[in-house]
């Protein structure tokens, strides 16, 4: 009983916000749909106390779906009991194509190009059909529900790591107990991020369809970065709220005189995100984490084909073979979103 | 029975294909109406003697959308 505790308050405090930067694009996506039914569509206009009803109803679906998705994820994972887990490259053209797909929904919205129209979501005739004869005037509630169980294709780093111990367990029950309770854990910080943005949007509703747009332009944009940042060729180096901020002074550090890098994992990222290193020569780099919840403990340098589930406390030494001067090795979590380099020179 | 495809201007997303399908189910002579979001069309199947095609086109018009008929064949 205890470890689903742990699950769902590790869901509460780390899961929340790192999987609303990871999957907030999908959420905002399923906003979209339904502020685009509510606030541009004249017949459909909604008094503000309708539209919030919606936006609950629209985030309800969409956690609810998750919720769902990752149970049963967690039921395979237990069955499985073996390794279940996407290869870097696999990741990282999921991440690119949501991420392009994401780009495009967010042109639709601010209609740049009639072309952009086939980014949208179109659901089967026959549920089109279905939702207006039995539920006339209500939610659009397969989007969200689409998306909601989209979310299980692009976990954030801390997911993965309970997804780790939800295949531990070798037993569908106890896998899928874990995935519901670190899913549930995640869910009030999610809702509650979404639902206040909605409020304080609806109040500026002329501006607010644009607004979103742009916001799934932008976390499109930064998840098909994340996808290149896991191929280890980032487009630019993100940088999330709170992330660790580069040393002002001496931004990058020599390797110990044995050969020994050192780079810590933090909740809030890699320190230092710059690592100075000799060429050509072997070294070690030791990866330290402290009491570390967040994405950063799933490790990835993308060139050397290293891929490491982190202790949440503890020392990992991984072996860098000897690179001429002048290379410069990207290091990334697995969802690209916490990254840094190891630039080797004279 | 007539099958006409019109070009509509003015959806904003798939709803809007959604409400104009609804058509089929509040105008009395609609055998079917189709609404494709991507290609901006509608294409409807209407019994002629029933319904005119003035009133269809105010009828989308009611429902917040411009149509413009760009075919229509005669259909058993």
């Amino acid at each position: 009983m205890q470890e689903y505790l742990l699950a769902f308050v590790t869901g509460l405090t780390a899961g929340g916000l790192s999987c609303l930067a990871v999957q907030g694009g999908l959420l905002a996506s399923s906003l979209a749909n339904q502020v685009e039914r509510d606030v541009l569509d004249p017949a459909h206009r909604k008094t503000p106390r309708s539209m919030s009803a919606k936006s609950t109803l629209t985030i309800l679906f969409f956690l609810g779906a998750k919720l769902i998705a990752y149970t049963i994820l967690g039921a395979l994972l237990g069955l499985a009991g073996s390794v279940f887990t996407f290869s870097p490259a696999a990741r990282a053209i999921l991440l690119i194509a949501i991420g392009i797909f994401m780009v495009g929904n967010a042109l639709r919205m601010l209609n740049v190009h009639p072309f952009f129209r086939y980014f949208a979501i179109v659901p089967p005739r026959f549920i089109t059909r279905y939702i207006r004869t039995k539920a006339k005037n209500s939610v659009d509630y397969f989007s969200p529900l689409f998306l909601g169980a989209l979310t299980v294709f692009i976990p954030c780093g801390v997911t993965q790591a309970m997804m780790a111990v939800a295949l531990a367990t070798g037993n569908p029950i106890q896998g899928a107990a874990l995935m519901f309770a670190f899913i549930l854990g995640s869910s009030p910080v999610f809702f509650l991020v979404s639902f206040l943005t909605m409020q304080i949007s609806q109040r500026l509703e002329k501006w607010f369809y644009r607004a979103i747009g742009i916001t799934v332009l932008v976390f499109g944009l930064i998840t098909v970065n994340s996808g290149l940042n896991v191929m280890g060729m980032p487009l630019f180096q993100p940088r999330w709220p709170g992330a660790a901020q580069a040393d002002p002074v001496s931004p990058t550090r020599p390797p110990s005189s044995d050969g020994v890098l050192e780079l810590m994992a933090q909740n809030n990222g890699y320190f230092p995100e710059r690592l100075a290193a000799p060429a050509n020569v072997d070294l070690t780099l030791n990866v330290i984490t402290q009491d570390t919840v967040s994405c950063s403990r799933a490790f990835l340098v993308p060139s050397l084909g290293v891929q490491i589930i982190l202790p949440e406390t503890g020392v990992v030494p991984i072996s860098i073979p000897a690179q001429p001067a002048g290379t410069v090795l990207p290091f990334t979590c697995s969802m690209g979103m916490y990254t840094g380099e190891i630039v080797f020179g004279d | 029975m007539v099958k006409a495809e019109f070009l509509i201007t003015g959806m904003h997303c798939p709803n809007c294909a959604m409400r104009l399908e609804s058509l089929e189910d509040s105008l009395a002579g609609i055998r079917s109406a189709e609404a494709n979001y991507q290609k901006g069309s509608l294409v409807v199947e209407y019994d002629s003697a029933r319904l005119g095609e003035a009133e269809l086109l105010l009828a989308i018009q009611e429902a917040g959308y411009d149509g413009v008929k760009i075919r229509d064949e005669v259909v058993n």
